[in-house]
């Protein structure tokens, strides 16, 4: 796993108190892993925070997974 | 219509999200009555509303605070003093949310973290924000600070779950804090207990429409809207209501004095037909 990877995956198992084995990159944050639209917004700000990037809100709407999350930091950066 | 009950005061107004909020409405009321204001929310809940329209459309400025972290509160009572240009007059408490709500669990299944957590966003930060105001001694003499609150707070709405609770410890808080601030500096704190009303927030909780209805039922004159929470909001920071203090006021349309009503009793004396 990229360090980018891990680091989403800490992230989010922190911030919806979800075990690290249901994060995969398929799942979906309010599907699969009980997220409201107050924790996808929370998400995103702290992929912000901690990558040190900006998320336009028309480009957060698209981060529905883990792996769109991943991938959407790792060409941000 | 207005009045100009608000001409020359000056305040803050917590937690508008959108144009469903009670705060959004009580913002453009208090605009139209003449009143001036910094609105303030949560970082989150500012990247989710859309407070920056209403901001523009009433010619405010913006101070973003987590009510939950005093710093935060201290800042944005001495920075809207700055912009206001002077001691504020009202303010308004439109903050709640419980985790255990958004997370689904049960009240006899709560996770005390997030309990925690919901009991500091909802009624503590009411007390951290009067105790700011306080401190700083930026409440002008006849000052007004108002929360919104539900009857959950007196009476069982089991799907309600913590929030309940919170209304409680946010009711009592009005009205200890209300004693100092109206003995030391002659303020008045009130709570106003509203009717359920559809707000992003109010959407939250389980059941919602069917709750709404049931309280429209019941209530002789209807529920009251958002709308109609503004406007009294309005009225309790006017100096027309001068020595109302630590009371918390039903804005309801009756239904906390009900017991049944006609269309209520209709509806099951037609299931037993």
């Amino acid at each position: 796993m990229s360090d980018i990877a891990s680091r989403v995956k800490a992230i989010i198992v922190d911030k919806l108190g979800v075990d690290e084995n249901e994060v995969v990159n398929e799942a979906s944050f309010t599907n699969d892993l009980g997220a409201d639209s107050l924790d996808t917004v929370e998400l995103i700000m702290e992929f912000e925070k901690e990558f040190d990037i900006q998320i336009p809100d028309d480009q957060a709407e698209n981060i529905a997974t883990v792996g769109q999350a991943v991938s959407y930091i790792e060409n941000a950066k | 219509m207005s009045y100009n009950l608000l001409k020359g005061k000056r305040g803050i107004i917590f937690g508008a999200l959108d144009e469903n909020s009670i705060a959004w409405k009580t913002a453009e009321r208090v605009h139209e009555e003449g009143g001036t204001f910094v609105l303030t929310n949560a970082p989150i809940a500012m990247r989710m509303g859309s407070i920056k329209q209403l901001a523009e459309k009433t010619g405010s400025e913006i101070i973003p605070a987590d009510a939950t972290k005093v710093e935060d509160l201290d800042n944005l009572v001495e920075k809207a003093q700055e912009i206001l240009g002077g001691k504020l007059d009202f303010v308004l408490h439109s903050i709640g949310m419980s985790v255990n709500v958004r997370k689904g669990n049960h009240y006899t299944d709560m996770n005390y973290d997030y309990t925690q957590k919901g009991w500091d966003v909802s009624a503590v930060s009411f007390h951290k924000t009067m105790q700011s105001l306080y401190k700083q001694d930026a409440m002008n003499e006849w000052g007004s600070i108002v929360a919104l609150t539900y009857m959950a707070a007196q009476r069982v709405f089991p799907d309600y779950n913590d929030m309940a609770d919170n209304k409680a410890y946010l009711e009592s808080i009005a009205r200890s804090f209300g004693y100092f601030f109206g003995k030391d500096k002659k303020v008045r704190v009130n709570t106003i207990s509203q009717s359920p009303t559809p707000t992003t927030a109010g959407q939250g909780v389980k059941g919602f429409d069917g709750f709404i209805a049931y309280a429209d039922k019941m209530s002789p004159l209807g529920n009251a809207t958002a709308m109609d929470c503004a406007n009294y909001t309005i009225s309790l920071f006017s100096d027309l209501t001068k020595r109302v203090t630590l009371q918390n006021l039903y804005n309801d349309g009756g239904f906390s004095n009900m017991g049944v009503s006609q269309e209520v009793m209709e509806t099951f004396m037609k299931d037993n037909e």
